[in-house]
């Protein structure tokens, strides 16, 4: 299970050498050959391989070389052993991977997609161009049908784009605990959808996202964040913590411009490790809505709230908490923190009271 | 929480009690469902069947409001069953031996009576919990907000203490708290009883320390919870300052929310939205909102994070710190100078024993949980693990009560509320979420189906919900997540404000609502309109 | 009230949580929720009951077992048996397998296509063909209206004059029954068993030297062995248990393979004391015989045969007064060749999603439930019994030579007495063919045979010279495997039994790993002309690379054995492949 490291490592696990493309390499016991090259800065290719999850094996990409072995081993779903002779890019190897790459172009009617379509979308067309694989080599019928009927705001279902990695079924069920996603049918004719082909909306599908952000070929894809996708400029991501419940999940909030574009789990957050729900992975445009609050507001004489000036404003509020002190002693002014805002705000309005008024009359909304 | 987010995929045996945790805390609920998927088992307590359920082993749709008895009687059968982990009870805690008599008369067939579940299911939960290698508690605000709010926590930390499932990994008393940051408002003193970093009020050296930092006499007494401050409004409370709060449409009794701030002579609110808070105020000030701001939170695992603006503000709103500081300023006080949001949280550092070793820089990953004493200190994830702070845990002796009202016959049905996945709390970030509403657009009461039948309902069709506070109109829906008897709905709407029926008590020592429980009735609306 | 989580297995009924389950649905589930394994009895249960499965039995599965729906969603549409739709199993299914096809099954589908019948890939019939699956009953025939019930064809006796192993008594009428069993010398092995012990029964199968006749041919003495030696380390995850189990795979889905059948159909017994004998020197204490689901009369046989061992205790808590305990079980498969890889096998036993698992670590550690188990082939477990009896030595002896023991091929194709017939290893492929099975029809020459049923591809021209072993065939790029052989005169297009070949595998390939998903796909539409380069330097290159990237990256055997269809089409009837692409051109 890789899932959130223990934030107290225990004590040192037992290691052991291999060699690793003529290089004497260490290694940890229960590691695979694909986390021995990825520390040792190997170029190892994947598209199955999410490391939430439990190695699948089903790409192939990431074939080694082990010596006194016939045919070459997933790296992924093989566990380094001591003496081992390991080659991670011969030739040979090289030319299978750009045949599987070739391969999986010829099932799909594109390779390169919109960044706006989820964290992984362009995994795929990366390792075309890397391998420099023909896109139009291996014709013949292509797999996957997109089901754009589904009416749901949050995620496009172009399986069309579908390559039968299954890694939205495993982060689904391992890393989300939904199991929402089914594998219909065998084979070339696989499909991933839900049961009885349904739309998401009747399945168990929880909209948390999981799906989308792993997706490598963007068949599962961010439909909010694809309505920015005709915006100007290069997507931007800026790491902070979601504002919903105390879990305090890190998100990569996506912006063009000034302009929030979508909301991205990040993949070593903390406390989530890629994990976000429906309310943190699609409730993100709260924040430029129309109906935010832009400037100050006092009520006037005639009883209505009115737009006002900063000075205005501020002068009016603090007038107010200096003639309630004033005339009904310091105990008379009440404040109440939010337990939204950031530590700065909390810590501001207590300072406030005990500063200006010298009273501990503060509170904020966790007893409601 | 004792322990961090991480453990909750190691305990064996996991016992959610009044936590709809796939709805409220999903993220965190994921950690439990790997738990279960490698072999852990899980005891559910909810009156509802919640998402949780279906995961469970064992479930108890225990009555709202039973809790105390449930685990009251949970520990006579651990004792009773010779489940004491005695040698800690020897090593690490007190007063075990009062609570051992005590325990003797709660019986689970005295308790199966109040929960209103089998006898034979509250011994089977009892040995689950009290035969686990790690045993785990995750509640929240079922467990909370009740009249016995503190009995209930209490009851738990019992069952933890007499078990010896805490300070472990995998182990402990887990409370998932409900805003992203409400833990951070208590760790920076935006609570009545203790100043930042949990120093109490009273305690003379605190005075002394804070008199120090701040160059003013701090107050020496504590000042009021929320719920009094509302009670006192227009008599000895007469300005307000309010951030970030839709007071009216969270807190119970919303009438009597509504009437407190009205009879206040001054009113500021800081929020991002005109709430509807916001209209009652003589003042509100624009607020930056997240995702334009540049901050600090914590998580319920005390982690410590950052806050990061992605883009600049809309209009002319500005930090809430900044707003609050410009106010004191013009009030003639000193020590507002702060230049930017790093200025104020390393302030708080410097005066919160807990966060005497962060500061600003130190929390860009996120990796640190507080207390960190010193700025070598690795932070503390585990709580705990080598004693308790005050030395040993302290058994409490306590009893069940009923809940501030019980049914009767005018008022024959219990409502609990909550909260729902796809809407946050009074639902003015969600509902302005593109999509969201689409889930959930409108407020819909559950009611068991044979309910619907038994009192005339019609699935989908309005009735009023009436309590001895007030009475909303609003839509049902049947469904078996609701027992027969106890209706659900969320407060989350403002065109169904549910909290204008709850509010019925309070717990006696926070002061936090019943919001959990109270009593109603339901009216169709066809025949209220023709006996009307 | 309902107290949430029983498992399935743990003695107590079953709970389940969805109110609108219809108490018709609810008995079915009762009444197997609590037996091991027990989805796929239970989705069968439905599918008997209403000729296919309904949206209402899948939901009432799913909540009965607590499985996802969506997971059991795409396990049941895994299976090319499951139907989700009237008619359902009603209808007929018409092998499509390459002998059937030589026989006329086109026809018997075409007349039958108006009731709803569809075709099924080679469902074991190869040597009286061609098999119709309606409902539970197999009609044989070679015409719609021809179409009759019978029995599974016998061996002839051993032409070559061999002593035989497997066969020796199976044409003896009366090992049917246990009595007659018994009285033909039936159950001595197992005795013999209890009376040495497990650490004996695995010294003599090691020195038998018998291995694996599924194909794979791996010692079946070590494996023993191992499934011995292994901890039950009880995990939490595990359902029933720590224990241990041997599985007989009994999924004979390879095309050309119909020796498992005839085992079973004819001596029963002898299968059922192989595996309490293999139980036994395991410390096994639960089996299961996962038996293909073309072969229904075949349940009923096992069934009965297990019932009746049970009354005598020769099955069940005390195994011969041996104070052993061993439960044995048919499941039925639900039609996937891949469930014949025995990961596919355990996890579709185990109710999972039927793809291979990845190796290390392997069965016999972490087998049936993660638990130790011993997974053999019919025709390895049916040989114990009688190695025990008559010895090491004497099993090593009915080899040829150098090598050791027998192997029952299942020959069909076009020669005049297709049938299973036990070989001594080391016979050569002519004498078989033309001696023992009267050569191919007058007037025609053997243009090829398959090996390995369809995986081990064609051997033709001199490499028709082989003897019956892995090493004489391996020299000539195929494999025996499980010993399916089909003969191909010289008046057959070969193009076209490649493509059925590679239809066959791409209709069959589980698509858990690109290669074989991908590779299947486009190897079978270049055999039929619908896509790929129309030049013949082009068209050999796609051919090429396909097949080199699906044998040496492919996760199980099926990719790793499929491109032989092609790489040894190429090389023995290049010319046919140029006329082919050719065609293509002039398209």
């Amino acid at each position: 299970m890789t899932t959130l490291d223990s934030p107290k490592t225990t004590a040192a696990a037992a290691t052991a050498t291999l060699t690793l493309d003529g290089a004497t390499v260490e290694f940890t016991l229960g590691e695979t050959l694909y986390e021995v090259c990825q520390r040792e800065q190997r170029h190892v290719p994947t598209l199955c391989y999410d490391e939430r999850l439990d190695a699948f094996g089903a790409c192939r990409l990431c074939v080694v070389e082990v010596e006194g072995v016939r045919n070459p081993v997933a790296s992924c779903t093989t566990k380094a052993a001591a003496g081992m002779v390991v080659r991670s890019n011969p030739a040979r190897i090289d030319k299978f991977r750009r045949t599987l790459l070739e391969m999986v172009a010829s099932e799909n009617r594109e390779t390169e997609v919109d960044a706006e379509r989820g964290h992984a979308s362009q995994e795929l067309s990366g390792l075309i161009e890397r391998y420099d694989a023909r896109r139009d080599r291996f014709r013949g019928k292509q797999s996957g049908k997109s089901k754009l009927d589904d009416s749901n705001p949050f995620i496009l279902r172009d399986y069309d784009l579908c390559i039968s990695c299954y890694r939205c079924v495993r982060v689904c069920a391992e890393q989300e605990g939904d199991y929402a996603i089914s594998i219909k049918g065998r084979g070339f004719h696989t499909q991933i959808t839900v049961e009885f082909d349904g739309d998401l909306r009747e399945s168990a599908c929880t909209f948390c996202g999981q799906c989308v952000q792993t997706c490598p070929t963007g068949a599962l894809a961010d439909k909010k964040a694809l309505e920015a996708k005709e915006l100007p400029g290069e997507i931007e991501l800026t790491r902070t913590v979601c504002p919903y419940c105390g879990v305090g999940c890190s998100i990569d909030l996506m912006t063009k411009g000034d302009k929030v574009i979508g909301s991205r789990p990040a993949m070593d957050g903390p406390a989530n490790r890629g994990a976000l729900c429906v309310k943190g992975q699609f409730g993100f445009d709260f924040i430029q809505h129309p109906e935010r609050l832009q400037h100050p507001l006092v009520r006037g004489d005639d009883g209505e709230l009115r737009r006002a000036t900063w000075d205005e404003a501020l002068d009016r509020a603090a007038k107010g908490f200096v003639e309630a002190k004033k005339n009904h002693g310091r105990k008379s002014v009440y404040a109440i923190a939010s337990g939204r805002a950031p530590h700065e705000a909390a810590y501001a309005t207590q300072k406030f009271v005990r500063v200006g008024f010298l009273s501990n009359h503060v509170d904020n909304c966790s007893r409601s | 929480m004792s322990n961090p987010l991480v453990d909750m995929q190691k305990p064996d045996v996991i016992f959610c009690i009044g936590t709809n945790m796939t709805e409220c805390h999903p993220v965190a609920a994921t950690g439990l469902k790997k738990a279960i998927a490698h072999g852990a088992k899980m005891i559910v307590a909810d009156p509802r069947r919640i998402g949780l359920v279906k995961m469970a082993e064992l479930y108890l749709p225990i009555r709202v409001g039973s809790d105390v008895a449930l685990l009251l009687a949970m520990a006579h059968v651990i004792d009773r069953d010779g489940l004491v982990d005695e040698t800690f009870v020897h090593e690490r805690t007190r007063d075990f031996e009062a609570f051992r008599a005590h325990l003797r008369d709660f019986t689970p067939a005295w308790a199966a009576k109040i929960c209103e579940v089998p006898a034979a299911d509250i011994e089977r939960a009892a040995r689950l919990y009290g035969q686990a290698e790690r045993g785990a508690i995750y509640y929240t605000l079922g467990i909370t907000e009740h009249i016995c709010g503190v009995d209930n926590v209490q009851s738990l930390c019992n069952l933890a203490l007499m078990t010896g499932n805490i300070g472990r990994e995998g182990t402990g008393i887990n409370p998932m708290r409900g805003q992203n940051n409400i833990q951070g408002a208590g760790d920076c003193g935006a609570i009545p009883n203790n100043f930042p970093g949990f120093q109490s009020v009273l305690v003379e050296e605190h005075q002394r320390k804070f008199k120090e930092a701040w160059g003013v006499e701090v107050d020496r007494e504590l000042g009021m919870t929320k719920i009094a401050a509302l009670d006192h409004c227009g008599k000895s409370i007469r300005a307000m300052l309010i951030d970030g709060e839709n007071t009216v449409v969270s807190d119970p009794d919303r009438d009597h929310c509504d009437h407190a701030l009205r009879a206040l002579d001054h009113l500021v609110v800081i929020d991002i939205f005109r709430t509807e808070t916001a209209e009652l105020a003589d003042v509100v000030l624009p607020a930056t909102s997240w995702g334009e701001t540049d901050g600090v939170c914590t998580n319920t695992e005390r982690r410590v994070q950052r806050l990061r603006a992605a883009v600049p503000p809309m209009g002319e709103s500005k930090p809430d710190w900044w707003i609050i500081a410009e106010i004191a300023k013009r009030m003639g006080l000193a020590g507002f100078e702060w230049q930017s949001a790093k200025d104020v949280f390393n302030e708080l550092c410097s005066i919160s024993p807990i966060y005497a070793g962060l500061d600003w820089d130190r929390i860009d990953k996120g990796e640190y949980h507080w207390p960190v004493p010193t700025p070598d200190h690795p932070g503390t994830p585990r709580l705990h693990e080598d004693g308790f702070v005050n030395g040993r845990g302290v058994f409490k002796v306590l009893s069940y009560r009923d809940p501030a009202e019980t049914i009767d016959e005018e008022y024959p049905v219990w409502l609990t509320t909550g909260r729902r996945l796809s809407i946050y709390h009074t639902n003015t970030q969600t509902g302005r979420a593109a999509g969201l509403p689409w889930l959930q657009s409108e407020e819909e009461l559950e009611v068991h189906p044979d309910d619907v039948v038994a009192w005339g309902l019609e699935d989908g069709a309005f009735v009023h919900l009436t309590s001895r506070r007030g009475s909303v109109r609003i839509k049902v829906k049947a469904t078996e997540r609701s027992p027969r008897g106890t209706v659900f709905c969320s407060f989350s709407f403002n065109a169904t404000p549910v909290n204008v029926l709850t509010g019925s008590g309070y717990d006696p020592l926070t002061e936090t609502a019943e919001l959990k429980v109270c009593a109603v009735r339901i009216e169709g609306v066809a025949r209220v309109e023709a006996g009307s | 009230m309902e107290t949430g989580g029983t498992r399935p297995g743990e003695g107590t009924s079953i709970t389940t949580h969805d109110e609108a389950v219809a108490a018709a649905d609810k008995d079915i589930i009762e009444a197997h929720a609590n037996e091991p394994a027990p989805l796929l009895p239970l989705l069968h249960a439905f599918h008997d009951r209403d000729g296919f499965l309904s949206e209402a039995a899948l939901r009432a599965v799913a909540s009965g077992l607590r499985l996802p729906l969506a997971d059991l969603y795409g396990t049941v549409t895994f299976y090319d048996h499951f139907a989700r739709f009237p008619p359902g199993k009603a209808a007929a299914r018409v092998c499509d397998g390459p002998i059937c096809m030589l026989r006329g099954s086109s026809a018997i589908l075409d007349a039958l296509r108006k009731d709803g019948a569809t075709p099924m890939p080679c469902a074991g019939r190869c040597d009286d063909p061609c098999p119709v699956l309606i409902g539970d009953q197999v009609l044989v025939g070679s015409s719609a209206d021809a179409l009759e019930e019978r029995p599974s064809k016998l061996p002839v006796p051993n032409p070559g004059g061999y002593e035989e192993c497997l066969f020796a008594a199976v044409r003896d009428p009366a090992r049917k029954t246990l009595e007659g069993y018994l009285a033909t010398g039936g159950m001595q092995g197992l005795a013999r068993a209890v009376e040495v012990g497990a650490a004996s029964v695995i010294d003599v199968i090691k020195d038998s030297s018998l291995a694996g006749r599924g194909g794979a041919g791996f010692p079946t003495g070590v494996k023993m062995q191992a499934v011995r030696d292994a901890v039950c380390e009880h995990l939490p995850t595990t359902r029933y248990g720590a224990r241990k189990y041997v599985v007989c795979n009994a999924d004979e889905g390879e095309p050309g393979c119909f020796k498992d059948r005839v085992l079973m159909d004819h001596d029963p017994f002898a299968l059922i004391e192989g595996m309490a004998i293999a139980a036994l020197a395991t410390g096994a204490t639960t089996g299961f015989i996962y038996l293909r689901y073309e072969y229904p009369q075949t349940q009923n046989v096992l069934e009965e045969a297990i019932a009746a061992c049970v009354a005598r205790h020769y099955l069940g808590s005390d195994v011969l007064g041996s104070g052993k305990s061993f439960h044995l079980y048919v499941r039925r498969g639900a039609g996937a060749y891949i469930c014949g890889e025995e990961t596919s096998l355990l996890n579709s036993l185990e109710g999972k999603h039927p793809f291979p698992r990845n190796k290390p670590p392997f069965p016999t550690t972490h087998g049936f439930d993660s638990m130790p188990t011993l997974v053999n082939n019919v025709e390895t477990l049916c040989a114990l019994p009688r190695i025990l009896v008559q010895g090491a030595a004497w099993y090593r002896d009915l080899g040829l030579g150098k090598h050791a023991g027998t192997k029952i091929i299942s020959l069909s194709g076009d020669v005049q007495e297709p049938g299973n017939y036990e070989v001594p290893f080391g016979l050569p492929l002519r004498t078989l063919i033309e001696d023992w099975a009267g050569g191919v029809p007058q007037g025609r020459k053997v243009q090829a045979v398959t090996m390995a049923g369809l995986s081990g591809g064609f051997l033709a021209g001199e490499a028709l010279d082989v003897t019956l072993d892995e090493a004489s065939i391996r020299a000539h790029g195929s494999f025996l495997g499980a010993g399916g052989i089909m003969v191909f005169d010289d008046s057959r297009d070969m193009v076209e039994v490649a493509r059925q070949a590679m239809a066959f595998f791409a209709h069959e390939s589980c698509g858990k790993c690109f290669p074989c998903r991908i590779g299947t796909q486009r190897l079978q539409e270049r055999l039929e002309g619908s896509a790929g380069p129309t030049n013949h330097d082009d068209f050999l290159a796609e051919l090429g690379d396909i097949s080199e990237v699906m044998m040496s990256t492919s996760a199980c055997g099926l990719g790793v054995a499929a491109p032989l269809v092609v790489t040894s089409l190429i090389k023995y009837f290049p010319d046919a492949v140029a006329a082919h692409v050719a065609r293509t051109r002039n398209r």
